[in-house]
Parts: structure tokens; C-alpha cells; sequence
């Protein structure tokens, strides 16, 4: 075993230079917002209010999650003041 | 110590307080941190009055608490800055959690400790019962024996925290009252030579520093493997930090001709029979009666413990090899065990002496003078022990009671 | 047939720099931390030195071994003295000549309870960091105990129900008009509802950092710990401004402004009743709750009619 496996320096330092950590947070998904295109006003509340910031612009036109990291958690659909966003049990999108 | 004629010197009446803050002072740290206590006190007085005289650049911070004081000074040494710190006592304990951390994240802090008993039986007294309610933190501790040593110290501990290959903090510590407040003779390094000495710590590589937008973090959670891993490399560098320490002191022999032996310092230990082990202001005495013993013809030498931690166990079992019975003096106390702290750990090397017996001497808690009458019992009881004669294996010198074995079997009076 | 495209909320226009998380790290759905995280280097800029503690923060805040989930640096860091760390790395900086914004990023329990000292020994000495509390009213991390902020009738794991108890049975510090009493150069409260009033104070704080200390309180809601629904994050923090139960205000050197007018406040109820937290408090619990709010209240609007500017007198360390 080679004496710097884990560590690159001789205390404990992390290194952002190397590649982040990341987890499957889109697996722990029960609910999948969906975003109704002709409701959504491009007004952004569902992107800023979103926990993990993944409300991604579409064509200066609509926003979309990305379902990859998107937990689920309903604060863009609950926050849209045109209720443009609807979450569907995630079950509906396995088969 | 060995001291060379040098060409240009400059005495300085002054006390061992005064000599750690006018060593801070050469060092030119970046940030020292300043919160008082007894006997330290007068250390962050002196940084203080040089900072308010422009004397000494630096940020200093003065904290509202020894635990803010560790804290401030550990960042700022992680960010890339030499840093200063004192304390005493229950300002070290109070400083144990950032203490731990310093320590753990690699900072190579210098803090000097001003011996003092701890908590909670109230003593404003000397002592090194904060030293070793301390000694697990991970940092290497240096005792000095009076003021020359107190100031040498300071400035040699810059080169082994700092050095890339230790990486460590450092403790100086010197007995509180016996040596804070005594003023003695002290030969103050000119500035240049301060510089040139640690001018080798700017030559090597850079340590990992804590630089805005860089990305780099510290802190860092040791998982598993990874937790082992920086355990093991704080360890060599501790032990590594050994032989370090004996090549400082060459080199500060040849800026400042002065030397004192590195982790051990040996006085007429070559013909000795029997030996005390001591260490910090105790010494002097002990020097002092050897040289009457010696004239009464007794062969007694002694080894005075320079650094503790790491423990120097290799040059103590070269050093105290053959010899015919050894006594060592704790000021301070191992509870759970009967011998004193050093006592103990000089005891896992015995099989390594060739026999010679060893005895604990508890002396020296609390202000209670090590006598030279002390130290001549002492000597007196080591060389019975060599003599092959029945002694106790721990002796409270000052405080005969203790030695009385029917004293320990009741409580609760 | 597709809606009238509305104007893009302004709160995007503070959001200049890139978000330096990783997409994926470990916070609970709807976790109002993770919201504050993700935003203040999206306003305040990626080369923010930020530290941390152990608390929810701390798992993705710090890395593991060598590996980190954002690229901020940062310094992790005891709960006991957070906010010297922060001290000694901004003294270092300014030593050094080195261009730094230093956020010192901590939970309530930090700031309200075991790091307390230490935070008012900063602002006493006017340090030049930034120091964040995200305020989620206890112990989160380690499973939900009761802290200083935490609000009377609330239930927590140190503050459980029983048969002769049921919920805190003491009032709730106030942090941030404690820390706007020293008269550092800026102090506000901010939630993640009014997250244009958040990115503004957070782009004061930077600017007020150059005369010292500076402190902001902003609450954040823990859907795990309190009992709301994922969904209702936002919407708790909203309710607790209309009640005037978390009030937004801001103070530049101890002078105390309201930065949000609430016109007709609503009874703390409507807030208390999203979070299962308060779900043991009785009538008369929501009255002591309710008096506790509008007393708080009293004191900051006194406070903040009061005349004259009040200047910080020139730090000594400076």
C-alpha cells in the first residue's frame, strides 16, 4: 500500500483540483416534477428557491430539473405561482 | 551547555518572560494571539508594549480566551503565516480541544507553556502537571532550565515546527515562577543572526497553505484508511523530529555558540555510576550538588530531558547504558500509576539499560522547592540503590508522609 | 396555448458567479441549509474562504481523505472557536496583503450556545470576516436537541414531551440583536424566502467587511428536524416574516433599520402550524409564543425609530 493513498498532503487537506465528490441524489427520488411548458411564465422562482440549484433555462422559455440530482422535494412545484409544476409519483416513470 | 567565545554579544539582564517574548520578537511572527494568565502574563505584556513601540510587526490579536487564542493562531499558521502563542496551566486545558486540532491539522505553531499545576485543587504555584495533562496532544515539548535556554528554545522550536519535514507544533515549556519571574543574564542574538538561522526553513519547500480560490481545503474528515494514514505520518514526523532537533542545535551552536546536546543535555555523565534523570529549573540545583557529591567522590552525573515529546528513549538508553542505578525526578504526577510521568515512560526502556535499577522521585509540586538538601536525599537514595540496598520505588521528597505505605490504605479523612 | 412570459425574477441577476458544489451531496430534500450554501458563493463569488463545524454543514462542507464536494476553500474547524479561526485567517490575510473574504459559516448551536463567547469576542474586536448563522432552532446534526434559538412550545429530542412537560419551556435568545449591540459595521437578519433581501445583504456584508465585523442571522428551516413538509421550506420562512416571528431587519453600525415593512402581521399560528415541532403547544402556549414575538418586535421597532447615527468608534486593532 502506498504511503499517500488517501491524503496528497501531510495533514488533512481535500483537493477540489481533483474531481468532485458526488452522490445519486436522483435515486432517492419518490416524486418527479414535471414541468407544463405552455404554464410555466419564465419567471424563475422555481430555479432560485430550488435546495440544489438544478432548475436548468431552456431556450429563455421554461425551466426543467435536472432529474439526475433532483431530490424530489416539491419546493419548485409548491413555490410556481402559476402551478406550471405537478409531481408524479417517480414509480409512474420505472416501467 | 557548551559556549563558544563569540565576538559580538549582548547581555541583557532580564526574566525568562521577558526572554520568550524578546525571542517571539526575532522571530518576526505574522499573528500572535494574547490572553492572560499566571505567570504567563507578562510575555503578552512585552509582545504587547514591542507592538505598541512598532517594534514587532505583526497582527496581534488579543483574544477574549486561551481557547480563541489556539483557534486564531492555528488558522492563521494553516493560511501560511509564522505564528506565537503563551499560556499557563488552565489556560492550556482550556485550549486542549483547538490544541488537539492544531495539532491533528499539522500547524506549525510555538506556543510557550508557563508551568503551572492545574485544577482543580487551586495552586498558583509551579509545576508540570498542565504539561502532562497535555503530553497525548500530538505537539512536541521542549523544557528549557533557565532564561538562556528559555530564549534558545524559542527560536530553535521555529526551525523544527516549521521545518517541512516535521510539520508539528511546538511547546516550550519552563518551570512558572522559578524561572517567569527570575531575571538572570541573557544573551540576546542580534537580528541578522536570528534571520540566518531560520532563513533554511525559506529555502525548503513550501508547506500546503490555506490560499482564497485555491480550491484546497483543511479539515478534511479521515475516513478509514485515510484517518490511519495521517495518524502514521504524524507519528514519523514525531519521531523524525528527534535527530532534527540534535542537527538544530548544531547549527544554532555554530550562529550562537551555544549548545546544548539536542533532545538531551549530559552533565558528567561519562564516568557516572548513578544518575538523575531531571528536567526545566531543577537542573541548576542538581548540577550544583553533583559538583559536591562529585568532591566527596561520588560518581553521580546527570541527564536533563530537553524534549519530551516525542520521548527520547534511543539517547537516554545510549546515555544512561551500564550505569548503576538511576533516580528520576517528576514534577508532577501519573495518576493511576505511582511513579511520576517521566519515571514511567524511562521505565518501558529498562530492559535496554543492562540492568541498572530505577527510582521514582516525586518533588517539586507546587512550588515546593527542590532543595539541594532535596536533590543530596536523592542522590543519597540512588547510590543505596546501587549499593544493592532496599529503597522505595517512589519517593515524595518533599512530603514524607507519602512514603509512609500505611498512608494510601485508608480514605475519606 | 402557451402563458404571457413574465420577467425573470431579479434574484437571478445576483446570482453572477458559479455555484461550486457538487450537483450531488448528501443535505434531506427541502433542506433550507443547502439552499444557503448553494447561494452564498453564487453571490459573493467562489474565492470566499469559508469555514466550518461540525454540524449538517460539516458532511458536505468538508471533504473526505483527499476528496472535496465543492471548490471553495474552506477550513473545518471546533464548534468552540469558530469564529477565532476565522479571525486568525483573516489577521493572516491582511498581514500578508492578500485580497480575502473569510466566511465563517456555523449553526445556531455554534453561534447561540458553545461558540458564543468567541463570536462576541470578534465583534468586540471588530475582526474583518463575515460571520453566517444559519439558524435552524437546535441541534439538527446530531438528531434534533434543543439550542438558545430554539423557540419556546418547540418540541426537541432534550425538550421532549412527557408527562409533565411538553416542549421548551423557555424563551428563545435573540442572536442577531445581541450581535448588533456591539456596533460592528453590519448586522442583519435575512430567510430564504426573501433571497433578494439576501443576496443585498450579503453583497453589503462583503462591502462592510473592510471596516469590520460583520453578522448575519438568516433562518433556515430543517424540514427533518422541525416536522414541515419538504415543499413547505420556502413557504415556513415566508410565514415566520409575515408573523414577525423572524423579522428582517438590518443594522449598519448598531443603527437598526427594518429592511421588510410587515403591514398586517399574522398570528404566530399561521407559522407554528406548518412544522409538527409546535404540535404539543396549547392555546395558551401559542399565547406566551405570540407575546414573546410582539414584545421582540416592540424592542426592534424602538430601536429602530431611534435618531441620530451611531458611529463605531475606531477599532483599537485596526
Amino acid at each position: 500500500m502506498s504511503s499517500n493513498k488517501y491524503f496528497k498532503h501531510e495533514g488533512p487537506w481535500s483537493d477540489a483540483n481533483d474531481p468532485l465528490m458526488v452522490s445519486d441524489t436522483g435515486d432517492w427520488r419518490t416524486k418527479r416534477p414535471i414541468v407544463d411548458k405552455d404554464q410555466c411564465i419564465f419567471c424563475g422562482f422555481c430555479a432560485i428557491y430550488c435546495p440544489i440549484q438544478v432548475m436548468e433555462m431552456v431556450e429563455k422559455s421554461h425551466f426543467k430539473p435536472d432529474l439526475d440530482f433532483c431530490k424530489g422535494c416539491g419546493i419548485c412545484a409548491k413555490e410556481c405561482p402559476k402551478k406550471a409544476i405537478s409531481m408524479e409519483p417517480e414509480g409512474d416513470f420505472q416501467k | 551547555m557548551i559556549t563558544k567565545a563569540k565576538e559580538k554579544t549582548q547581555i541583557k539582564v532580564i526574566t525568562g518572560n521577558a526572554a520568550a517574548a524578546t525571542a517571539a520578537k526575532l522571530a518576526c511572527p505574522d499573528v500572535v494571539a494574547a490572553y492572560p494568565i499566571t505567570p504567563q502574563t507578562e510575555i503578552i505584556e512585552q509582545i504587547s508594549k514591542f507592538h505598541a513601540n512598532g517594534e514587532m510587526d505583526c497582527e496581534l490579536i488579543t483574544v477574549e480566551g486561551e481557547n480563541s487564542a489556539m483557534n486564531a493562531v492555528t488558522a492563521a499558521s494553516l493560511a501560511g503565516g509564522r505564528v506565537f502563542t503563551a499560556t499557563s496551566s488552565w489556560g492550556l486545558v482550556f485550549m486542549y480541544d483547538a490544541v488537539l486540532a492544531a495539532a491533528g491539522s499539522r500547524a506549525p505553531i510555538v506556543m510557550v507553556n508557563v508551568n503551572r499545576e492545574t485544577p482543580g485543587i487551586i495552586a498558583v504555584s509551579s509545576g508540570q502537571q498542565d504539561m502532562i495533562s497535555t503530553r497525548d496532544a500530538g505537539w512536541i515539548f521542549l523544557i528549557a532550565e533557565d532564561c538562556q535556554e528559555v530564549l534558545d528554545l524559542v527560536l530553535q522550536a521555529y526551525r523544527l515546527a516549521e521545518d517541512y519535514d516535521i510539520q508539528v507544533p511546538v511547546m516550550v515549556h519552563y518551570d512558572g515562577f522559578y524561572l517567569s519571574y527570575l531575571s538572570e543574564g541573557v544573551d540576546v542574538p542580534f537580528q541578522e543572526d536570528v534571520d540566518t538561522f531560520l532563513s533554511v526553513l525559506k529555502d525548503q519547500p513550501q508547506r500546503t497553505k490555506l490560499t482564497p480560490g485555491e480550491g484546497l481545503g483543511c479539515g478534511s474528515h479521515g475516513i478509514l484508511g485515510g484517518y490511519l494514514e495521517l495518524r502514521h505520518k504524524h507519528v514519523s514526523a514525531m519521531e523524525r523530529s528527534k535527530e532534527k532537533f540534535d542537527q538544530i542545535d548544531k547549527e544554532y551552536e555554530q550562529i550562537f555558540g551555544r549548545a546544548y546536546g539536542g533532545q538531551i543535555e549530559e552533565y558528567r555523565m561519562d564516568d557516572a555510576d548513578v544518575v538523575l534523570v531531571g528536567s526545566g529549573s531543577m537542573c541548576g540545583t542538581i548540577k550544583t550538588v553533583i559538583d559536591e557529591k562529585r568532591e566527596a567522590g561520588i560518581k553521580v552525573g546527570l541527564l536533563k530531558m530537553r524534549m519530551f515529546r516525542p520521548f527520547p528513549g534511543e539517547v537516554m538508553v545510549e546515555s544512561l547504558k551500564g550505569k548503576k542505578a538511576i533516580g528520576v525526578v517528576d514534577r508532577s504526577l501519573n495518576f493511576g500509576h505511582k511513579g511520576g510521568p517521566f519515571y514511567t515512560e524511562l521505565k518501558s526502556f529498562e530492559t535496554k539499560f543492562e540492568g541498572s535499577p530505577m527510582v521514582s522521585f516525586i518533588d517539586g509540586v507546587a512550588n515546593t522547592d527542590i532543595t539541594t538538601a532535596n536533590v543530596a536525599t536523592m542522590i543519597d537514595t540512588i547510590c543505596d540503590l546501587a549499593a544493592g540496598k532496599e529503597v522505595p520505588e517512589v519517593t515524595w521528597v518533599s512530603y514524607p508522609e507519602a512514603n509512609d505505605p500505611d498512608s494510601a490504605k485508608v480514605g475519606g479523612q | 396555448m402557451a402563458a404571457k412570459k413574465g420577467k425573470l425574477t431579479k434574484v437571478l441577476d445576483h446570482l453572477k458567479h458559479e455555484d461550486p458544489f457538487s450537483k450531488g451531496v448528501a443535505f434531506c430534500p427541502g433542506c433550507g441549509l443547502e439552499l444557503l450554501l448553494r447561494f452564498i458563493p453564487q453571490v459573493l463569488g467562489n474565492d470566499i474562504v469559508i469555514t466550518g463545524t461540525p454540524s449538517c454543514s460539516a458532511p458536505v462542507l468538508l471533504g473526505q481523505n483527499n476528496q472535496s464536494w465543492h471548490k471553495l476553500s474552506y477550513f473545518g474547524t471546533l464548534m468552540t472557536g469558530a469564529a477565532a479561526n476565522a479571525t486568525g485567517l483573516a489577521r493572516y490575510y491582511k498581514k500578508a496583503g492578500i485580497d480575502n473574504t473569510v466566511v465563517c459559516f456555523n449553526g445556531d448551536g455554534t453561534a447561540a450556545d458553545i461558540g458564543f463567547g468567541n463570536l462576541s469576542g470578534a465583534a468586540e474586536r471588530n475582526e474583518p470576516f463575515i460571520y453566517i448563522c444559519y439558524d435552524n432552532e437546535g441541534y439538527m446534526n446530531t438528531g434534533i436537541q434543543k439550542s438558545g434559538t430554539t423557540p419556546y412550545g418547540a418540541t426537541t429530542t432534550t425538550t421532549p414531551k412527557g408527562s409533565i412537560s411538553k416542549g421548551k419551556n423557555l424563551r428563545r435568545m435573540n442572536l442577531a440583536l445581541k450581535m448588533a449591540m456591539h456596533k460592528i459595521p453590519y448586522a442583519a437578519t435575512a430567510t430564504l424566502s426573501d433571497l433578494d433581501d439576501l443576496a443585498k445583504k450579503l453583497l453589503k456584508a462583503k462591502e462592510a467587511k473592510e471596516r469590520g465585523f460583520v453578522f448575519l442571522h438568516v433562518l433556515a428551516p430543517c424540514t427533518t428536524g422541525w416536522g414541515h413538509a419538504p415543499e413547505n421550506t420556502i413557504e415556513v420562512c415566508r410565514r415566520a416574516v409575515k408573523t414577525n416571528y423572524f423579522p428582517l431587519w438590518e443594522a449598519v453600525n448598531g443603527k437598526i433599520k427594518m429592511t421588510k415593512e410587515v403591514k398586517k402581521p399574522k398570528p404566530v399560528k399561521t407559522y407554528t402550524e406548518l412544522s409538527k415541532k409546535f404540535v404539543n403547544m396549547t392555546e395558551e402556549d401559542h399565547q406566551i409564543l405570540q407575546d414573546d414575538v410582539d414584545y421582540e418586535f416592540c424592542i426592534l421597532g424602538g430601536l429602530s425609530q431611534l435618531e441620530g447615527e451611531c458611529q463605531l468608534p475606531v477599532s483599537a486593532e485596526d
